[in-house]
Parts: C-alpha cells; structure tokens; sequence
C-alpha cells in the first residue's frame, strides 16, 4: 500500500519535469510559428488586388518621350491609382496577386528584357499576350527594338497602354542581312542588330559604378514564358543558364550539369560541341557583366547557324562561370513555340479588309 | 514496497542530472534556429518597412486622384471562360500564357474541358499553380470524331463535346445557387492557342443576350468582323461562306449566363457541316438583330486567333528511336 509520503515524493519528482518539458516545448515552436505567420500576413498584405485598382506608370509629361527608365522614388510618385472602391477583394486560391503593373520594390534587381520585333500579322498578337506576361512580373524593364526604320504607331501605343515600363528602340536591319521571304536560310541571324542596339543603350544609360543591380535576358516575342523564369533569373550573378523546350529539334535542350553543381556539358543533338549551345532564351546575364565588358556583343557578320549566342558569351563567361537554375536544369520554365503564319488568302490581291483597323 | 527517502532523492538527482544534460544539449540546437530566425526577422522588417511606404503611397494618391466618372459597381459579373484543351506538346506552353492573360480579369472563373477519358496531372497541377478561379473537367472526344495523325485540322470539328460537357457543368452547378435565374454572367469560348488582349473582357462583361466583336487572323483574312449600322449588325464582313446564320468564329462572341440557363437544351452540334459549329449554337438563343455590337461597334480588334506551330521533333524521335530520348519525367 504506498503510502502519502511516497506519492508526494512521487509527485515533486514529477511535476517540476512536465512542467519544464510543457513550457519548453512550447517556447521553441512558437517563434517560428510566429515568423511564419507574419510572412504570410505581410505577403498577402502588399500583394492584394483591390477592385477595379489599376496601376500604371504614367509620365506625366507623355508625348514624344522614348521610354522611362526606372528610378526608386520618382517613378513611383508618378504611378496613378484608378481605384473606383475601397473594395479589396482578394482572389481565391491565390498568395501572391498581383496589381498591374506589380508596385516597384527598392531590393529586387530590374530585370531588363531585351525583345527585337518586326511588323508582320502576328505582331500585335504576340505582343499583346507578351505584355499580359509581363505584367506580372514586378521590377521589369521592357526594352522593345523594332526592325523598322522609325518607331510604328501600333507598337508605341500598345507598349503606351500596357502600363509597363519600357524602352522603345528602332534599328531597321540593311537589306542584304534581312531574312527573304520564308527561307530560313540560318547563315542570316534574326534580331541580331535589335539586340545589340539595346545592349548599347544599356551600357549607355547606366554606369559600371551604379549600384543599380540588373539581369538582362533576351526574350522573342513568340516565345512563350512562366512567370517562375523570371525570378529564377534575378539572382544570377554572372550568366545563369537553365533548358529551353522545343529546340533543336527535341523535346527540350539543356545544359549537362555535374553532382557538383557546375556546368560541364550540353546536351543537344545539334551541335553540342559549341562553346555554348543554348537557345537565346536559355541565359540570363548579370547587367554588371555587360556594363563590365563593354565590348562584347552579338557577331554580326560570319557566324554560323546556331552560334549567335556563342558569339556574346564567349567573350563574357566561361563554362565554369556558368549557374545552373531551374532545380539544376531539370524544369522547362521557357517554352521555344513558334507562332504560325496566318493563312491570308481571302484578302486577294486588293485587300479585303479595312487597311485603317489595326491588327 | 517502502520508498526510502534517500532512494527517492538519489533516484531524483540522477533523473534531473540526465535532463539537465539532454536539455542543454537541446538548448544548443536552439541556438542554431535563433540564428536562421535572424535573417527572417530582417525580412520581415524589410517587407514591413515596404508595405508601410506603399500604403502611405496608397493614401497620398487617394487623397489626389481624379473623381471617378462611374459609381462604384457592387459586384461585376463574372466570365465564365470555357477552354477544351488536349495533350500534345505545346499543352503546357499554352495554358501557361493563356492563364497569365486570365490572371489579370477580375471575377472569371475557368473551366478547363480536357479531351482525355481523366484528368490529367499536368492540367491539374497548372490550374492549381495558377492562382485562377477554376474548374476542371474532361470529356473524351469519341475516336471516329477524332482527328488523327495528318488529318488537317478543318476536316472534323474539334472540341464539340468539350464545350457541351463545359455548358452542362455551368448549368448544373448554377441550378444549384440561390437566386436562380437573375444570376449575372457571360459566358465565352476560349481555345487555348488564341490571343486575347484584357479589353475584351471588360467589353463581354456587360452582355444582355449575346454580344459580338470582331475576331484577327481568321476566316483566310486579317480580320472578320459584323458590320454594324445604327447600334445593329447587319450582316457579316468574312471572306468565307457570309452565307452561314453566323458566320463568327467561336472567340468573336459571348453569351449571358441566363441566356444560357434560359436553353437548358441548345449546345453545339458535332454533326454540323464544317464551319457551322457557332451557327449551330447561336440559332436557337438570338437572331442577328438582337445582337450587342462591342469593341467600339466592330471596329478594332481585341482577340486574334492565333496558331502554333507544331514543334520540329527529328531529332527528338532519331533518339528515341536508338533508345536515347530525352527524360520523359521531365514535363514539357
């Protein structure tokens, strides 16, 4: 029969234990339970969309300006809020929503995007759904280089009304570089001066010494993007590289990546003993590198097909340089789809349609 | 059995001096997380001090804007967008632009129709990640109204019955919701290669009956479009057939969610000759006069029906074919 005194004894050995092991237990977790909660609060909290909120970049003093270029404090004061109600309402399924364009951050590096473009049907089409992409991406910088002699009213007012910010370049490529007709003929790289104009520019806008952190990534308008890429790309620190889908004839090429995380290889059929076989859309390059480096650029003349991205790199990284993303280059994040040419044989040799409604 | 109280406190400074150990042992690794802990907590004051400035930002430009021309709207109707879609391997690449577009409509909801006997992982898992209102649904097109390989793609009508099983979900499940049939809504066919800019939802939003506009890159022409006269249509600009009832393609209109539960029984008809299929659908809910003329009475052009080029896969099937092909665990 235990007696009083042996379960007293009992009880003081074992209260002040439970007591200890109770009150631990919680204190450690409740910390990161904490932390985690605030993230998620704040997260929704900047990133919620109000009803009818649009924000867009207005230049105030609109007309005949280029472009605008990012600059923390007064571009935002220029941003102009179109909210008809307080009524926030916040989209079901969703974490991160985004307002239109997504409000400038002072510690993302802009990522600059670099898309040579031509006047054809499709045009306004794959711009369009570009610039849906790309609105939802926050900090960008959407630097557009026609290949045309002056700058088309269809592009300037739809780069106007997307409410991005942006660049808008021209540079109409000599006739005798030009692609004829639908011969893909490969000695003949598409986009090639658009692409190094916006190169010039940027070395020409911003200084080595800025502290303005950047990625530069060269984006064709047909391509098509998930918004993952583009904050995949924004801690490259000097060329990032990742696989692109349906080139090359494949499923998707991709850069050979060792256990230890470095670049050793490509795998590509086409090929693959290039100095860097990848698609234009498979890099991202640090805008310090460019800016660094101001020599280098895209070869124009004399290179073979399939070597147009070799031409730049080579004289920016080596292949140990390179950072693998992506999970180690095992997710497609950019897909390498080509528009189809419209069929426009009802239009006849007159043209049946309204040349005044713009497509 | 007799506890000694000397057993009981030798028993109880071995017991406190093994927890003692194993507790500080512990407090060690909680140091370690204090340390991580620590660059989340400037996180968090980071994003604190943003969300602070963009509020102040919020509320300086409230306090300047412009008066608003239109009174506040309680709720918008939603857009019920119906997508049938199949595997082939631009599937993903298109979806993916295609719910970024969606992404930036208030109030619409998805609803994915798959041609496929089940859904399948890389459809639900997109519509997941996409952060869209949705539902996702499959209906298998039956094999002889299938296109095969080589077929070209006008020879039999695609997604008839991906449609149909689209509209019979949105009837069931409205039937379902109070208020019955003064719920507001359109409803729009979307194929997953188009283009849609963000204006022409904005401009179906307010569909009576049905609403039409006009549609790029289609019917041989840079542009079919209904020719409106005095706030009507009055026929039809196409190069191809005008003849037909309506002769649109299937993103130049929408159509009023009570219009549509109004006719439980119209759907589209696969069995219609090619080219009909709008016809088919549109007949039995509205005639060409009662039609609502949008994007500035027919003149510009919001929806482009773009195509995608199939993918050069030579090499691809080279490979498989010596047993080389590429990973297939990874989803393209």
């Amino acid at each position: 029969m235990p007696k009083r005194r042996d379960i007293l004894a009992i009880v003081l050995i074992v209260l002040p234990w439970t007591l200890l092991i109770t009150v631990w237990h919680q204190s450690a977790i409740a910390p990161l339970l904490a932390i985690r909660k605030a993230c998620h609060h704040l997260v929704k909290e900047i990133f919620i969309i109000p009803e009818r909120l649009a924000v867009r970049h207005h230049r105030l003093s609109d007309d005949g300006v280029e472009g605008k270029r990012e600059s923390g404090g007064p571009a935002q004061d220029s941003k102009e809020y179109c909210a008809s109600d307080k009524d926030i309402v916040e989209v079901v399924r969703t974490e991160y929503v985004y307002t239109r364009p997504p409000p400038w951050s002072d510690v993302l590096p802009t990522i600059h995007i670099i898309t040579p473009t031509y006047s054809r049907p499709v045009q306004k089409a794959e711009l369009t759904r570009l610039a849906n992409t790309f609105l939802h991406v926050p900090n960008l910088h959407w630097i557009l280089v026609e290949d045309s002699q002056r700058r088309t009213p269809l592009v300037t007012r739809l780069l106007r009304e997307t409410g991005l910010n942006y660049t808008h370049l021209n540079v109409e490529t000599p006739r005798n570089y030009k692609l004829r007709g639908d011969t893909r003929d490969p000695r003949i790289p598409r986009g090639t001066m658009q692409r190094n104009l916006a190169l010039r520019w940027l070395r020409e806008t911003f200084n080595a010494n800025s502290s303005q952190a950047g990625i530069v990534y060269f984006a064709d308008d047909d391509n098509t993007y998930s918004l993952e890429l583009f904050e995949e790309m924004r801690t490259t620190r000097k060329v990032s590289v990742w696989p692109v889908a349906f080139v090359g004839g494949l499923r998707y090429e991709s850069p050979k990546v060792n256990a230890a995380g470095k670049v050793y290889g490509w795998k590509t059929v086409f090929d693959p003993h290039r100095p860097f076989a990848i698609d234009m859309a498979g890099f991202a390059i640090n805008l310090r590198l460019i800016l660094f480096k101001p020599q280098a650029y895209f070869k124009l003349r004399g290179v073979k097909g399939g070597y147009q991205e070799s031409s730049l790199l080579r004289e920016l990284v080596t292949l140990n340089d390179l950072e693998p993303k992506a999970a180690n280059c095992t997710k497609i994040l950019v897909w390498h789809t080509r528009t189809e040419k419209p069929v426009l044989v009802n239009e006849g040799k007159k043209g049946f349609t309204d040349p005044n409604v713009e497509i | 059995m007799k506890l000694k109280l000397k057993t009981v406190f030798v028993l109880y400074f071995m017991v406190s001096l093994m927890g003692l150990v194993y507790a500080l042992m512990q407090l060690g690794q909680r140091c370690d997380c204090t340390e991580h802990d620590l660059p989340k907590d400037r996180t968090i004051s980071r994003l604190r001090g943003e969300l602070h400035r963009l509020q102040e930002q919020i509320r300086k430009s409230e306090a300047t804007k412009q008066p608003q021309k239109q009174p506040a709207k309680p709720s918008q109707p939603t857009i019920f967008v119906i997508t049938p879609t199949y595997a082939r391997l631009v599937q993903k690449a298109e979806l993916t632009r295609l719910s970024q577009t969606f992404l930036h409509v208030p109030q619409l909801h998805w609803i994915v129709v798959e041609d496929s006997p089940h859904k399948t992982p890389l459809v639900s898992d997109l519509l997941v990640k996409s952060g869209l209102a949705y539902t996702h649904l499959h209906m298998p097109t039956a094999k002889d109204r299938k296109l095969q390989e080589g077929d070209p793609s006008w020879l039999k009508p695609r997604g008839v019955e991906q449609r149909n099983e689209g509209l019979r979900w949105l009837r069931e499940d409205r039937r379902a919701q109070p208020g019955g049939d003064t719920q507001q809504g359109v409803v729009y066919f979307a194929d997953d290669d188009n283009t849609y800019s963000l204006q022409i939802f904005e401009e179906m939003r307010d569909t009576m009956r049905v609403s039409v506009w006009p549609v790029g890159l289609v019917g041989g022409m840079k542009y079919e479009r209904p020719v409106v006269e005095g706030g009507k249509v009055i026929r039809f600009h196409t190069g191809w057939r005008p003849s037909r009832p309506f002769p649109m393609d299937m993103a130049g209109f929408a159509v009023s969610l009570k219009l549509v539960l109004a006719n439980p029984e119209s759907c589209f008809d696969g069995e219609a000759p090619m080219g009909f299929l709008e016809s088919s659908f549109l007949q039995g809910l509205v005639t060409m006069d009662e039609l609502e003329p949008k994007a500035d009475d027919c003149s510009k052009v919001l929806v482009w029906h773009t195509r995608t080029e199939k993918p050069k896969m030579k090499r691809e099937e080279a490979l498989q074919a010596q047993g080389l092909g590429s990973d297939p665990a990874v989803q393209v």
